[in-house]
């Protein structure tokens, strides 16, 4: 194999493929990127839970393939001048990389004994916009699960019906749900797939927020996304997932409606006093005639914080952990919301005033 | 009621408990010498406990396999039977919770009874300790004494003072009778140095320790010795504790391994027998613990200990894993491992509650509430029918099996 590539564009590749790069495994190959050169070049990173495989455009001179260390491989490409870089792999799997008056000689690994990706047939797929699915993904990733104890929970639901695509993640404590539908810029069958929180999060890194479509194709228990000179096979979490429309209540107590980004700056100011251990120090709500009163105590100290707010129903003293509320208040762009809550030891919801594009349950603490 | 109600406090103390536990399952051992020891055909190896008919011949606790047998060449030796002890000792604690909640264990075959004003509901002092014998002997086939008095020092004296199947009174005014005339050894809780150094400035009997000087007994024992002499003289106001829920802090087990390991798997088996035994108390006192802590004890005796916060759990499952992913984080297996232990603890019970998605929606499919069903379903079989008769199958490997 003998290429001549740009290192902009091998770099911009190797930056791809290193998602899928495992980074602990008793396999010295897994911890390589692939490197296949035909008509352009094909990068390909493994881990057996995620791949991915990237084409970058290059100067074919000698077709052939060759695994190398992503790690070595990666820190030389970065740390060379932005100039073009001549790959050739030499007798024995060695790597000649030269760029300029820099020139390596690296060892490689033969790359018969790469994993292959899994084979998921293009077929069937579900179309939809990059920017949006990036946007669904970062506003829901958050409250999916770390515990290993409910292994369905690490994943997020990923449920296509007719036209509208909805992403669920719960933790147990809290769910976070977008809703889009639109018949312009998503299509395809009707599914319902969970797909590991880290999955998400490395597609919602590849993807630029643009107006460029990506398609999802699922087979079996594996997942592909198709980026077009780029794509990602993962593993998808077995099981059933949670009910979560059952989980969302649908009568309430109190009602309030209250400007978002005020609200959030109220909890992002009460979490100044909480510096650690924040399963101890909730905030606690006030909600009584229009006002919400907001305080947090701890030993390093207090605050009361106030806003103003469109009241209905019941007074209300309940207690949360300021994350959940913090978190899910960043991600919504509305300039109001409508928060449903039932009692203080119940759950609380937030969603849009008109519509349901999203809802945001949070349970509170019992103190 | 006038004046304050005179306590009533028992000391159930079970006889020879091991060995006639192995006699009540196994009845060709009843009316031989017959002994419990650690590894009967170690002839180095120690009794743990001899029933009636041996102690007839001088044989006792700790005594070596060897010089027992030569005191009593036909005693019968059995290996200790794994699990049958706890389960008779929570049977017989279950016959003693008809009596009274409030009960205090305090070991595997003894336990206080606060049984104050219940003379009206079952009679007197005496007559309720003949019913707990009589049923201790009907339903559980084993022999118990019974120490009645109004403290729980004077009680466990009084257990001590007629075995087996004695029931002793010991009221406050028979302290002088009864009490002051035994040696300071004879008294709970002074062992073999303490007797040394009151001997040694005199004190010989409980009746000299109960009428010492003040001064004396500070300067020797501090503050230790002002409660030696309440309890020389029959006071003692500690209360029966059942250890109320919550007042658990933590539940480990260790094991020292019959060989030094230097094998993952080998580890990993050990650590979940231990696990199990832990999470089986746990789920017993409804305690989780916030923390999952292990011990590794290399060959060379430098001991370490690791923990990680989880998701307050009881169950095996999750203290298995975390105490696994601890193992393997802190252990290369090139360090031979001569003990190994694990544990869960709750450092803070005033932590506020974070309610969960599952408290609120019962109906909800939840792994967690599954294995939680599981392993209490677990936990009900050992509890009747003995701890070995149902293990994880990674526990029946005997290879892998260190004991």
């Amino acid at each position: 194999m003998k290429i001549i590539c740009s290192k902009e564009n091998l770099l911009d590749g190797i930056n791809i493929v290193q998602k899928a790069v495992s980074t602990k495994t008793t396999l010295p190959i897994l911890e390589g990127i692939l490197i296949e050169a035909d008509e352009r070049i094909k990068m390909t990173g493994n881990d057996l839970e995620i791949g991915i495989e990237c084409y970058v455009d290059a100067d074919i001179k000698r077709p052939g393939s060759i695994v190398l260390n992503s790690k070595m491989f990666g820190d030389i490409v970065r740390r060379l001048p932005d100039s073009e870089v001549l790959i050739e792999v030499k007798e024995n799997d060695s790597v000649i990389i030269e760029c300029e008056n820099s020139l390596f000689e690296i060892k490689g690994i033969s790359s018969e004994g790469f994993p292959s990706l899994p084979s998921i047939e293009k077929e069937e797929g579900i179309r939809i916009s990059k920017k949006i699915l990036k946007d669904m993904i970062k506003q829901t990733i958050f409250a999916v699960s770390i515990d290993e104890n409910r292994p369905i929970l690490t994943g997020s639901l990923f449920e296509y019906k007719s036209g509208k695509l909805t992403i669920v993640s719960i933790d147990g404590y809290r769910l976070a749900m977008r809703c889009f539908f639109s018949e312009n810029t998503a299509e395809g069958i009707d599914r319902s797939l969970v797909i590991p929180g880290k999955t998400l999060n490395e597609i919602a890194k590849i993807i630029q927020p643009v107006d460029e479509d990506i398609y999802i194709y699922a087979a079996g228990n594996q997942i592909l996304f198709d980026m077009g000179n780029c794509i990602m096979t993962s593993r998808l979490l077995e099981g059933e997932y949670l009910n979560y429309m059952g989980i969302i209540p649908s009568e309430h107590e109190t009602k309030i409606t209250v400007n978002t980004k005020d609200l959030l700056a109220c909890f992002e100011r009460a979490s100044l006093v909480i510096t650690n251990e924040e399963r101890r120090y909730p905030v606690k709500l006030d909600i009584s005639d229009d006002l919400v009163i907001i305080t947090a105590n701890t030993e390093a100290g207090n605050v009361r914080e106030e806003i103003r707010a469109e009241m209905e129903g019941k007074k209300l003293d309940i207690s949360f952990n300021h994350r959940y509320f913090i978190e899910a208040l960043r991600v919504i762009d509305n300039e109001m919301v409508d928060i449903f809550f039932t009692t203080n030891i119940g759950p609380c919801t937030i969603k849009p005033m008109q519509g349901n594009d999203f809802a945001y349950l949070i349970l509170p603490i019992r103190k | 009621m006038k004046g304050s109600m005179r306590r009533v406090v028992f000391l159930i103390d079970m006889n020879a408990f091991f060995i006639t536990c192995e006699m009540s399952v196994n009845p060709e051992l009843k009316g031989h010498p017959a002994a419990v020891a650690g590894d009967p055909k170690n002839r180095s190896g120690i009794i743990l406990a001899a029933n009636y008919d041996a102690r007839a011949f001088g044989v006792k606790t700790t005594m070596l396999v060897h010089e027992a047998l030569s005191i009593c060449p036909g005693l019968i030796l059995v290996p200790p039977t794994r699990g049958l002890y706890e389960r008779k000792s929570n049977e017989f604690m279950q016959i003693l919770s008809r009596y009274t909640p409030v009960i205090q264990k305090n070991s595997i075959d003894e336990a206080w009874l606060d049984l104050t004003g219940c003379e009206n509901l079952f009679g007197e002092p005496v007559q309720i300790a003949q019913m707990i014998m009589k049923e201790i002997m009907e339903e559980l086939d084993l022999w118990c004494s019974i120490g009645i008095s109004e403290n729980k020092f004077l009680s466990k004296m009084a257990s001590e003072m007629k075995k087996p199947l004695g029931i002793t009174e010991l009221w406050t005014h028979d302290v002088k009778t009864k009490l002051w005339p035994l040696g300071v050894r004879e008294m709970y809780g002074i062992g073999k140095q303490t007797e040394k150094r009151l001997n040694e400035v005199g004190i010989i009997t409980i009746g000299d320790l109960a009428s010492c000087n003040d001064k004396l007994l500070g300067d020797i024992f501090g503050k230790y010795g002002h409660e030696l002499k309440l309890l020389a003289n029959g006071i003692d106001p500690s209360p029966v504790d059942p250890a109320p829920k919550g007042e658990t802090r933590s539940i480990s087990r260790s094991t020292t391994l019959s060989r030094d390991i230097t094998d993952m798997e080998e580890a990993r088996t050990v650590l979940l027998s231990l696990a199990e035994e832990v999470g089986e108390d746990a789920r017993r006192n409804d305690f989780r613990g916030r923390t999952v802590s292990i011990v590794i004890r290399f060959s060379d005796f430098k001991t370490i200990t690791r923990q990680k916060t989880i998701v307050p759990s009881y169950l095996t499952k999750d203290i298995y894993r975390t105490g696994a992913e601890l193992l393997m984080d802190n252990w290369d297996c090139r360090r031979p491992i001569r003990l190994l232990g694990i544990g869960i603890a709750n450092i803070d019970e005033d932590m506020p509650e974070q309610i969960s998605i599952f408290d609120v929606n019962s109906e909800l499919p939840d792994e967690v509430k599954k294995e939680e069903k599981l392993e209490k379903a677990m936990d009900e079989i050992r509890s009747r029918f003995g701890s070995d008769k149902l293990k994880r199958a990674k526990l029946l490997d005997g290879s892998n099996k260190s004991k």
